[in-house]
């Protein structure tokens, strides 16, 4: 079975260069509505599990080629339509509000740190239920304030920071002014990672945590 | 056998490498959702999020197997 596996949305420009294949080395197209673009592929559907990681990377590798000259709007990989039709509907019905986003976004994209127990931390005490939620709470007080601690070293880069916590750990997500990634890594280097925590940091990203509800939640019609 | 933590060298806009795990964990949960894209059938039963949490499973295994590496790694 075929269908339309859409990669990402963003404001087309005739200089804009494109991808030209995609996930399972089909052909990437492009599909326009008014302003906005919008990259897919017909692909087999549903993907081989064994696959699967192969095809996150063409993905990404799809969303990063257009990501990495301007703002994109990124869908998960699992979002797939039944047919053209179903995609076309779907751009009519939303390309006002993702040309909202992608104007907000334009200028920015989305770093991230993530702080999670050290693999070094000590073993969970499980001695007790008192004990082991102590321990629970003395860590996400640490998460917290390592939190409020990045949140204040990266005010002068920006003031849209979100904090999710994660089962593996605390997200911290900020947006960040294209050209600032530097600046935003060299800010949250030097805050002090508590005891017993590990800091990972990444990006930048496309700015998908700080899309609107109405665009990460779209209506559809036809959607599979 | 693959190596499920690889650094693959695709790329942030600075030319960062990106591990494979943050990049399953993009594409997979962040972006937009189309409404009803999970929905799959067996037997003519529509069984909804089934595909997301076996995606999900090998994405929290990933998870404790990094952290398994970082320790063995640390020995």
């Amino acid at each position: 079975v075929s269908r339309i596996l859409a990669y990402c949305g963003f404001r087309h420009a005739p200089e804009l260069a494109l991808p030209a294949l995609g996930v399972s080395a089909v052909p990437v197209q492009l599909a326009s509505y008014g302003e906005l673009g919008l990259l897919w592929s017909e692909v087999e559907w549903p993907f081989d599990p064994e696959r699967m990681q192969k095809s996150a990377v063409e993905f990404h590798g799809v969303v990063h080629y257009v990501f990495r000259q301007r703002a994109v709007i990124p869908f998960r990989l699992l979002s797939v339509f039944d047919d053209q039709q179903a995609f076309t509907a779907f751009a009519a019905q939303n390309h006002e509000r993702f040309l909202e986003d992608l104007e907000r976004l334009k200028n920015f994209v989305q770093m991230e740190c993530v702080i999670y127990p050290a693999p070094s931390q000590p073993q969970v005490d499980r001695s007790s239920g008192k004990a082991y939620l102590a321990q629970k709470a003395v860590a996400l007080r640490s998460c917290e304030g390592f939190a409020q601690a990045m949140r204040d070293a990266v005010a002068h880069l920006s003031s849209e920071v979100r904090v999710r916590e994660a089962k593996n750990g605390t997200r911290i997500f900020v947006l960040v002014e294209r050209g600032r990634e530097n600046d935003f890594r060299q800010a949250v280097s030097v805050v002090a990672v508590p005891e017993h925590l590990s800091r990972r940091m990444s990006g930048p990203w496309p700015a998908a945590e700080f899309l609107s509800e109405q665009v990460k939640m779209p209506e559809s019609a036809g959607a599979k | 056998m693959q190596n499920d933590f690889e650094t693959v060298g695709v790329l942030g806009g600075g030319g960062d490498e990106v591990s494979l795990l943050e990049i399953l964990d993009h594409v997979l949960n962040s972006g937009v959702v189309i409404h009803g894209s999970l929905v799959i059938s067996l037997a003519g039963v529509d069984l909804v999020y089934l595909g997301l949490n076996v995606v999900l499973t090998s994405v929290e295994t990933a998870l404790s197997n990094l952290q398994i590496e970082e320790k063995r790694r640390q020995k």
